[in-house]
């Protein structure tokens, strides 16, 4: 597995499994001016963005900034227009679940736990897209890696707690093994310490299984600690991009576009 | 600005405009007038029954275009309307007419009573209920055949002069007028009273009523909260809109002459349903567009065709009916709505000589036509 | 007494026939959410695909299994042409029951079209004999019945519990967001879906047809029955439709002998319940309750 957990930000380290079909400038996913919008209210106007395999990036921005609709967009959950390009291929136009297959994975905003389903299940049906044999050994490590999940498995997915469901969301999305997680304000609904320990857990699976992780996020604070390179997203575009370190650094910054 | 000769354009009334929104009234006028002379009287016939459907179909376009409650039941309502004329007629003695208006009260009762349950039964789940009652109605008129006539139908009689003594005899509509044959005669009449209930609906949809009806369908919580009481909006909408299917139905007794259950099954509920979708739901004129042209369709075109082919009506009738709402789920007043809309935007932007008001500054939402 | 248990068992085993159509109903409601009132039609047009085959000399079984192929890509057809494109039927109902009116008529024109209007006769699956039970007889086809309802829902139990497809439908069924966001192809399960469902009423209509004889108004009454059945049962709930399948028929059956103002009219228990449901238990006896959107 990769060793690149470490926020690098543009080393194409030649990652067996994701340098295959890599772009010409070896990124991961790249995303040129996109613009999307709902009905007749256009609310992104040209963002770019990009992720390198392995790294962990943050786009933070107010509420209605466009954070949501922006990974909608690339995820192909609503219709966009501009470029995205994962893995080398051009993949805007395309559904949710042929992404998927391709080995990008999206966590929904609000965890799009599958209620109906048991905890178990909806981990099973993470693994739609493969046809391994360690689906179930994956399940396994899964249940080890989160006990309180490994407790819950035969219970109705809909009746844990925020934070349970945001870990069983992550999991479930990590079953496709996939090179790219989109995460959706995992803080969201969830009290601080919650949200802490869903991070720290996020920042142990991006290390051990090379998965990069591009992430939104109201809560700067906790996000910059987190992720490698952040964009700031306002009314629609990209208004500014760093190092996290730097962007932590710098109090104009912190008080101009996070709030501080 | 360029606002200013926008409006100053649209507002001058010249009389070319006037002229053209008058015309297509004058030339309706003209050949409903005249139709009854072109045509044999069994067209004449037709029409008469198509009438019946128009008047029905606007009853149900109150309830399901204006109202939002979906009813595929109102062939049920319309044999109220009919049996009742035709019992009335015939065991009671009741004049032609005064036992449509006593059809009328009786489907308003019945509207009342259907529409105090659908208060708690919406959309999917009130067209089921509605489906039911309309497919259990023929069952229902079989089983009081004592006073329905059963299966073996209702002759309607009433006691006329024949040959010197007071008889019954299956009831005609017998036109008073000389340069009239009878079915001239019905045509008009039928006519007239057509006429009047659409304009008496558009009396009810263009007050604060009908604007009361729409504020429900759109949001009843939001109506609710304006003021507006919802439940006996919806339940009154259900009686009237039943009423004047039951007056649709007496027509079609006095049409007729006799009636049998089987013209009343689930078919003639689904065809009340088509004509007002097809003609343009919430239009005022769509149900009697949507009565002809399925007139039109049923017995003039299809008649044309070999009979083995005839089932295909309803194969083509169906395919319509989904193409509609894919593509013109305003029917046919709504298409012809949409088209007028880009025709006048197309005239008003040639007037517009100055710099356009929407630029690609503009932001936020325009608002929807 | 035997009288009754007579009239009470045809009922159940009419009841196994309502309950196979009503678990179409429920197959078609948890995946696209809407009330299917073409069911009937579709069933209807697959039996007659069975008469077909069967007059052409294959074994009645295996017409059916030959029906309920053909069944089930109509129903997969339907949903892709019809139903797919109209959009979400909590937002747009009127245009939902228009599209599944428009099924309705074009199915039944259609089978006219083909089959003519002529009444086909088709033999019972399970012949005409008689078995007598508790001193009662009993037809065998009422009881193979009940039977091929049992393997049905012990099939439909093996799909949805123990295998990837079936639990992938159920996820389409209850978050397709969600479904298409794991990798699966959310459109296709919801054509197998409607396919089943077309399959399964396959079953129903052959059950029906030697009784009433094959006609193009084969289903009318009939769909009524499936509608009752899983109004009782609860919309989504596939052992509703069962439970409520037999309780139906047993009523439908029953009532009408004893009550002389329902003998003509087999139909009204059926409404009274659907009536009697929808105000005071919307969510019938196992369904999920529903939260009105504000």
């Amino acid at each position: 597995m990769s060793s690149a957990g470490d926020g690098v930000s543009s080393a194409s380290d030649g990652v067996s499994s994701a340098s295959d079909g890599v772009s010409s400038a070896g990124h991961l996913l790249e995303v040129k001016t996109l613009g999307a919008g709902y009905g007749i209210v256009e609310v992104l106007f040209g963002v770019d963005l990009v992720v390198d395999p392995g790294e962990v990036v943050v786009v933070l921005g107010a509420n209605g900034a466009g954070k949501t609709t922006t990974l909608r967009a690339i995820s192909g959950m609503i219709a966009a227009t501009g470029q995205v390009t994962f893995l080398g291929e051009s993949v805007l136009g395309r559904r949710p679940d042929q992404l998927v297959k391709r080995g990008m994975a999206h966590v929904p905003q609000g965890r799009g736990t599958v209620t109906a389903l048991t905890v178990e299940e909806n981990l099973r049906i993470g693994a739609y897209v493969r046809s391994d044999d360690q689906v179930d050994s994956d399940i396994q490590q899964w249940f080890e890696a989160f006990p309180r999940l490994g407790e819950r498995k035969d219970q109705l997915a809909g009746s844990m707690s925020g934070g349970e469901q945001q870990m069983l969301a992550i999991a479930r999305a990590l079953m496709s093994r996939p090179k790219l997680l989109l995460l959706d304000e995992p803080s969201l609904g969830l009290a601080p310490l919650v949200t802490h320990e869903v991070f720290e857990r996020l920042r142990e699976i991006s290390v051990s299984t090379g998965t990069a992780v591009l992430l939104v996020e109201q809560n700067a604070n906790l996000a910059l600690e987190f992720a490698a390179r952040a964009y700031v997203l306002e009314a629609g575009r990209i208004v500014l991009s760093g190092n996290s370190a730097d962007l932590q650094g710098d109090a104009a910054i912190q008080k101009a576009y996070l709030g501080v | 600005m360029s606002a200013t000769v926008t409006t100053g354009a649209s507002s001058r009334r010249s009389p070319s405009d006037w002229a053209l929104k008058v015309a297509p009234w004058v030339l309706l006028f003209v050949i409903l007038a005249i139709v009854p002379f072109q045509f044999p009287s069994f067209r004449v016939e037709q029409i008469c029954f198509w009438m019946t459907l128009a008047i029905a179909a606007c009853g149900l376009n109150l309830l399901t275009g204006y109202n939002g409650q979906i009813s595929v039941g109102h062939g049920a309502l319309f044999g109220i309307g009919a049996y009742t004329t035709g019992i009335l007629i015939t065991e009671f003695g009741v004049p032609l007419f005064g036992a449509t208006v006593a059809s009328a009260v009786v489907c308003f009762a019945a509207g009342i009573l259907i529409g105090l349950p659908a208060l708690r039964i919406k959309g999917l789940y009130l067209a089921l209920v509605t489906l039911a009652v309309a497919t259990l109605f023929p069952l229902f008129l079989e089983q009081f055949s004592a006073i329905t006539g059963g299966s073996g139908g209702l002759q309607i009689t009433s006691p006329q002069l024949y040959r010197g003594e007071m008889r019954e005899r299956p009831i005609r509509l017998e036109s008073p007028v000389a340069g009239l044959e009878n079915d001239q005669w019905k045509y008009f009449v039928f006519l007239g009273i057509t006429v009047v209930i659409f304009i008496l609906s558009r009396n009810l949809i263009k007050s604060r009523v009908g604007r009361s009806l729409v504020a429900v369908r759109d949001n009843e919580v939001a109506a609710e909260s304006s003021g507006i009481p919802v439940s006996q909006v919806k339940i009154v909408t259900f009686g009237l809109s039943a009423a004047i299917a039951g007056i649709g139905g007496s027509l079609f007794a006095l049409d007729q002459g006799q009636l049998y259950p089987s013209s009343f099954t689930i078919v003639l509920s689904i065809y009340i349903l088509v004509a007002v979708v097809v003609g343009g739901a919430a239009s005022i004129i769509g149900p009697a567009i949507g009565a002809v042209f399925y007139g039109l369709f049923s017995d003039v075109i299809v008649q044309q065709m070999p009979d083995r082919i005839q089932p295909a009506r309803a194969v083509i009738l169906g395919v319509l009916l989904i193409l509609l709402m894919l593509l013109a789920p305003g029917g046919i007043v709504g298409g012809f709505r949409t088209l007028q809309a880009k025709w006048s935007a197309r005239r008003s932007s040639a007037h517009n000589s100055g710099p356009s008001v929407t630029g690609p500054s503009a932001t936020g939402p325009e608002a929807t036509a | 007494m035997r009288d009754f248990l007579q009239i009470l068992l045809v009922g159940i085993g009419d009841g196994a026939v309502y309950a196979m159509l009503g678990l179409g109903l429920v197959v078609i409601y948890r995946s696209t959410g809407l009330l299917n009132f073409a069911q009937g039609e579709m069933a209807m047009f697959s039996t007659f695909i069975v008469w077909t085959m069967w007059s052409l000399g294959l074994p009645m079984w295996l017409a059916v299994l030959g029906g309920m192929a053909g069944g089930f890509c109509v129903g997969a057809l339907v949903h892709q042409v019809a139903v797919r494109p109209v959009g979400d039927p909590h937002e747009k109902p009127l245009a939902v029951v228009i599209v599944t009116i428009g099924l309705f008529l074009g199915l039944n024109g259609a089978a006219q079209l083909i089959w003519g209007t002529l009444d086909r006769s088709m033999p019972p699956l399970f012949g005409r004999g008689q078995v007598t039970v508790f001193g009662v007889a009993v037809a065998w086809q009422k009881i193979g019945a009940v039977i091929v309802l049992g393997v049905m829902v012990l099939l439909f139990y093996l799909l949805f519990q123990h295998t990837k497809l079936g639990l992938a439908m159920r996820a389409v069924a209850s978050n397709s967001e969600s479904a298409s966001l794991v990798g699966i192809p959310v459109p296709r399960l919801l054509m197998l879906g409607w396919g089943l469902a077309a399959a399964v009423g396959t079953v129903a209509g052959v059950f029906i047809a030697p009784n009433l004889g094959l006609g193009t108004n084969l289903m009318q009454l009939t769909l009524i029955f499936g509608f009752a059945a899983i109004t009782l049962g609860g919309f989504d709930s596939l052992v509703g439709a069962v439970v409520g399948g037999f309780v139906v028929g047993a009523l439908s059956s029953v009532m009408p002998r004893y009550i002389t103002i329902f003998e003509k009219m087999p139909l009204a228990p059926a409404f009274i319940l659907i009536l009697a449901v929808l105000l005071f238990r919307p969510e019938g006896l196992f369904g999920k309750k529903q939260v009105t959107r504000v």
